[in-house]
């Protein structure tokens, strides 16, 4: 499937994977620090495992640099 | 969490140096370079893990952020160029043309002024109450009501409001409740544990250890629902419970650009490791202090809510687990009288500015507070008759000796 990640569009292997699964898939850096934002809304960390992902569907991995987790 | 002074000490290093220093370098470089443009783009946009500018992050900075909020409890901490800088950062944030702020009726002299004299002319509105009535606050809370706004020691004044019952009202009526700590800098006090919203606090003062650089710092505590705020409603879509942080990162403070410098960051990071040694010792003198000044037959009264006949004693007896501060007034007969004392005085200084490690005096109703009229200041409890002490370190009796011969003299 195809998702745009970070403004990038990329190829996911697996189907309709979870957030959760997104983020060890990229291999996201640090993202215990990371606000996921899914079609330009906020993700809540307890809807990471349960948030499924489409094609096409928006995913940006935001960081708060600063004191900020 | 490990306990305060261990937090102090060992608290929010993320990355090991390459060198293995044990303190946070000073990064004084304005610009950070990247590997690739797109890298750039990424950084920009918030997506990588990067400094870009040091108006709007810097390394240096950023370790002082995470180890204030390693010690406050909250989502995330801003740090800016002074306290006055993190006030107007976050009322620039919540506030503006049309909207008002409900505050104490006793406020830091600049605090005032920056409402009275600064914002007013931008459209803002301040309604002030008496906090320590919060059926005061309650009332003054209309739709237009953008924050509630308490220092936790009010200077000089040296009032204490019941924070939880604010927060109460604040969270039953859709607004952040803000609160100064700088009196209590994190280790006197814990906003979070009194469900207030957002903390700012002077580092200037008790963390900086010796006022050796100016600085400010901005809590969250992560408590408040953004959603609720028209200014931060669309961040909060966006980033959910870093709304106001990342509001203020990406636009008020990096707008505004009041940044602290890394060299500041790095004298506040060595304060912070001995904060709550100091933060006992001055607030153990001032009491003691306010038990002897208060004998004597100079003064008039003494103003110290850690004494138990203070009117605010119950509520420092709740909110101030370690000591009731290092702030302590007195009244002489007036303002002459207050003027020989500061005169005669050895070892104390006469100067402005609180939570030094020495011991400061300054006459408030002078020069704090010299903007407005002899009547204003009776409203705000700063009487020309007034002292205020700010206790340090020392050894209690040199202190005491000192204070004890100044009086002597007038």
């Amino acid at each position: 499937m195809i998702l745009k990640v970070n403004g990038e569009a990329k190829t996911i292997a697996e189907e309709q994977p979870s957030v959760m699964k997104l983020l060890f898939l990229c291999n996201v850096e640090s993202p215990e620090l990371v606000s996921v934002q899914l079609n330009g809304k906020f993700v809540g960390k307890d809807h990471y495992a349960t948030s499924q992902l489409h094609d096409n569907d928006e995913v940006d991995f935001l960081y708060f640099l600063g004191g900020g987790r | 969490m490990s306990g305060f002074a261990t937090e102090s000490l060992h608290g929010g290093i993320r990355k090991k140096d390459p060198h293995g220093t044990l303190r946070t370098p000073v990064y004084d470089s304005v610009a950070f370079e990247y590997e690739k443009a797109d890298d750039m783009r990424l950084a920009f946009e918030g997506k990588k893990l990067a400094h870009s500018y040091s108006r709007i992050s810097n390394p240096t900075v950023e370790d002082l952020e995470e180890r204030i909020r390693v010690l406050s409890g909250g989502t995330g901490v801003l740090a800016v160029s002074s306290g006055m800088a993190a006030i107007s950062n976050v009322v620039l944030a919540l506030a503006g043309s049309g909207s008002r702020i409900v505050a104490s009726h006793f406020l830091f002299g600049n605090t005032l002024s920056l409402f009275e004299h600064t914002l007013k002319p931008w459209g803002l509105s301040v309604d002030y109450v008496d906090t320590t009535d919060p059926g005061q606050v309650d009332e003054a809370i209309t739709d237009q009501t953008r924050a509630v706004f308490v220092e936790i020691i009010t200077n000089p004044q040296l009032q204490v409001s019941d924070i939880e019952a604010l927060s109460r009202i604040t969270r039953a009526r859709g607004v952040p409740l803000i609160v100064d700590g700088t009196t209590t800098s994190l280790g006197l006090f814990s906003s979070k544990s009194f469900n207030a919203d957002i903390e700012v606090i002077s580092s200037t003062k008790s963390i900086s250890g010796g006022a050796t650089s100016v600085g400010g710092l901005i809590v969250d505590n992560g408590l408040f629902d953004w959603s609720k705020n028209p200014k931060t409603r669309p961040w909060a879509e966006k980033a959910g419970p870093k709304a106001f942080l990342v509001y203020l990162r990406r636009e008020v403070y990096r707008n505004v650009g009041a940044c602290l410098s890394p060299h500041n960051a790095y004298l506040q990071i060595l304060g912070l490791e001995t904060l709550e040694l100091r933060l006992r010792k001055s607030s153990d003198n001032a009491l003691s202090l306010a038990r002897r000044i208060r004998e004597h037959a100079k003064v008039r009264s003494v103003n110290y809510p850690g004494l138990e006949d203070h009117p605010c004693h119950e509520a420092a007896q709740k909110q101030l687990a370690n000591g009731y501060g290092a702030l302590l007034c007195f009244e002489l007969a007036g303002r002459e009288e207050g003027f020989h004392f500061l005169d005669r005085l050895k070892t104390i200084r006469r100067a402005t500015n609180i939570n030094d490690n020495k011991t400061l005096a300054i006459h408030p109703a002078s020069t704090i507070f010299s903007e407005y009229s002899p009547s204003e200041r009776e409203a705000m409890g700063v009487p020309d008759t007034l002292v205020r002490l700010s206790v340090g370190i020392e050894n209690l009796e040199d202190l005491w000796a000192d204070v004890v011969q100044a009086l002597e003299g007038v």
